[in-house]
């Protein structure tokens, strides 16, 4: 997957889908510890929007799969699968491509 | 002729949501003044990214960033504060009202609060943005636990450098510690992580600057600087940067006075160059860029916002 570095913290994703899929589930990779993983989680709970969430520090051994998929050393990492399974990754707390992407 | 549709109206808008910003929220509130309050990254700000903050009064035994965000948080919401998850991109001024452009659309404010706090600087040396996020950092809460049983390199002399320094051990094998001229953080810090330097976790090396940052295959391998003259090199994993802080000032630097570096100009009661606009916090042309004191301002400039809302009355409605 080819990916764009940001300039600010959060935003390497993928293409934006095609199309008017609806979201069908959405993970959240975070730690204990990050305050823009309680952003997103934020944004998504006043949204009434459910997520799963994988912590990091708590199942260290997903962090390669957050990795692979964002391309990033960092956390949040959101992957938002849609109705036709496509999925748009969003990185960092980014609201300019997390809304859209929950849309 | 009237806005269609009405453009949202407020008594404060503020701008950030950092701990000036909501002990700010927290006055206002408590006195019916509505107080909306706009947030693009983390609500409480770099705070919130601080792993444990030690000298905010009233926690004898620290607090975790994200804990003290959260409790300053929820107290100014007890009040009514309105935290709204966007971004204002300019001020304009319209007399006896600000407006603002925001991510939400257009707003109007009787008064209003720049809290926008500052950012880490980056060190401007080439590799520092080909890495960044895939093995240069800015935030050890967010990205640490990416480099567990791997080494470090941070780079920095002040208080921030030497607390992340220290959460970062938890992960780390190892950390080199790129002081370019002389230490500034406290005495406790330095205390406090010289329990790691002792121990062999963490090696400082004063009076040596950091000039690249190098790796192949798409991640970080060595950092390369200068000490005494001569060059230097420093295998490595990753690289965190804390050398200082910018101003969140961009949306507002051909709307007010700036210092040189770009933070706010204010008077002694902490109003910029433009009436009916505040700022308080790390912003502030002048701010000791603490906890303690941004909560201090906040609550200084609420009672100054009072004052200036006292003496208007309110323009007629749009």
């Amino acid at each position: 997957m080819t990916v764009a570095v940001p300039e600010r913290h959060g935003e390497v994703t993928s293409a934006p889908n095609e199309g008017d899929h609806m979201v069908k589930n959405i993970t959240i990779f975070t730690t204990n510890t990050c305050g823009y993983c309680q952003m997103v989680k934020k944004y998504l709970g006043a949204k009434g929007m459910t997520y799963e969430e994988v912590n990091l520090d708590e199942h260290p051994h997903r962090q390669a799969e957050a990795l692979q998929m964002s391309g990033a050393m960092t956390v949040p990492v959101t992957v938002v699968t849609k109705t036709d399974d496509s999925q748009e990754i969003i990185v960092g707390y980014n609201l300019a491509k997390l809304a859209p992407a929950v849309a | 002729m009237s806005d269609e549709p009405k453009t949202p109206q407020h008594d404060v808008i503020v701008v950030g949501a950092g701990p000036a910003a909501l002990t700010a929220a927290i006055y206002t509130t408590r006195e019916d003044i509505d107080t909306l309050l706009f947030e693009r990254a983390v609500i409480g700000g770099l705070a919130a990214a601080t792993d444990k903050i030690d000298n905010y009064p009233g926690f004898p035994d620290g607090v975790e960033g994200l804990v003290l965000s959260d409790q300053l948080r929820k107290q100014a919401e007890r009040f009514g504060a309105v935290i709204e998850l966007g971004e204002v991109t300019a001020i304009r001024d319209e007399g006896e009202l600000k407006r603002l452009e925001t991510t939400s659309g257009d707003m109007l404010a009787r008064a209003v609060l720049i809290a926008t706090g500052s950012d880490y600087k980056k060190i401007g040396v080439p590799g520092e943005q080909d890495f960044y996020a895939r093995g240069v950092h800015y935030c050890a809460t967010c990205d640490g636990a990416f480099y567990r049983d791997k080494r470090l390199v941070v780079v920095g002399g002040g208080n921030s450098a030497f607390q992340e320094t220290i959460f970062l051990t938890r992960f780390a094998s190892h950390i080199d510690l790129l002081v370019r001229s002389t230490v500034r953080a406290s005495d406790v810090l330095q205390a406090e992580l010289q329990e790691f330097v002792k121990a062999g976790k963490v090696t400082i090396h004063l009076a040596t600057t950091t000039d690249e940052i190098v790796g192949e295959n798409n991640a970080v391998t060595k950092v390369v600087g200068t000490h005494d003259g001569q060059k230097v090199e420093f295998p490595t994993d990753g690289v965190f940067v804390f050398v200082g802080l910018m101003p969140n000032s961009q949306f507002v630097k051909d709307t007010l006075d700036l210092d040189t570096i770009g933070f706010i100009k204010t008077d002694q009661s902490l109003q910029t160059s433009l009436p009916g606009v505040f700022a308080a916090g790390d912003i502030r042309s002048g701010a000791t860029m603490q906890i303690a004191s941004a909560a201090g301002e906040g609550a200084t400039v609420a009672l100054k916002l009072r004052e200036y809302l006292e003496g208007r009355s309110h323009p007629p409605q749009n």
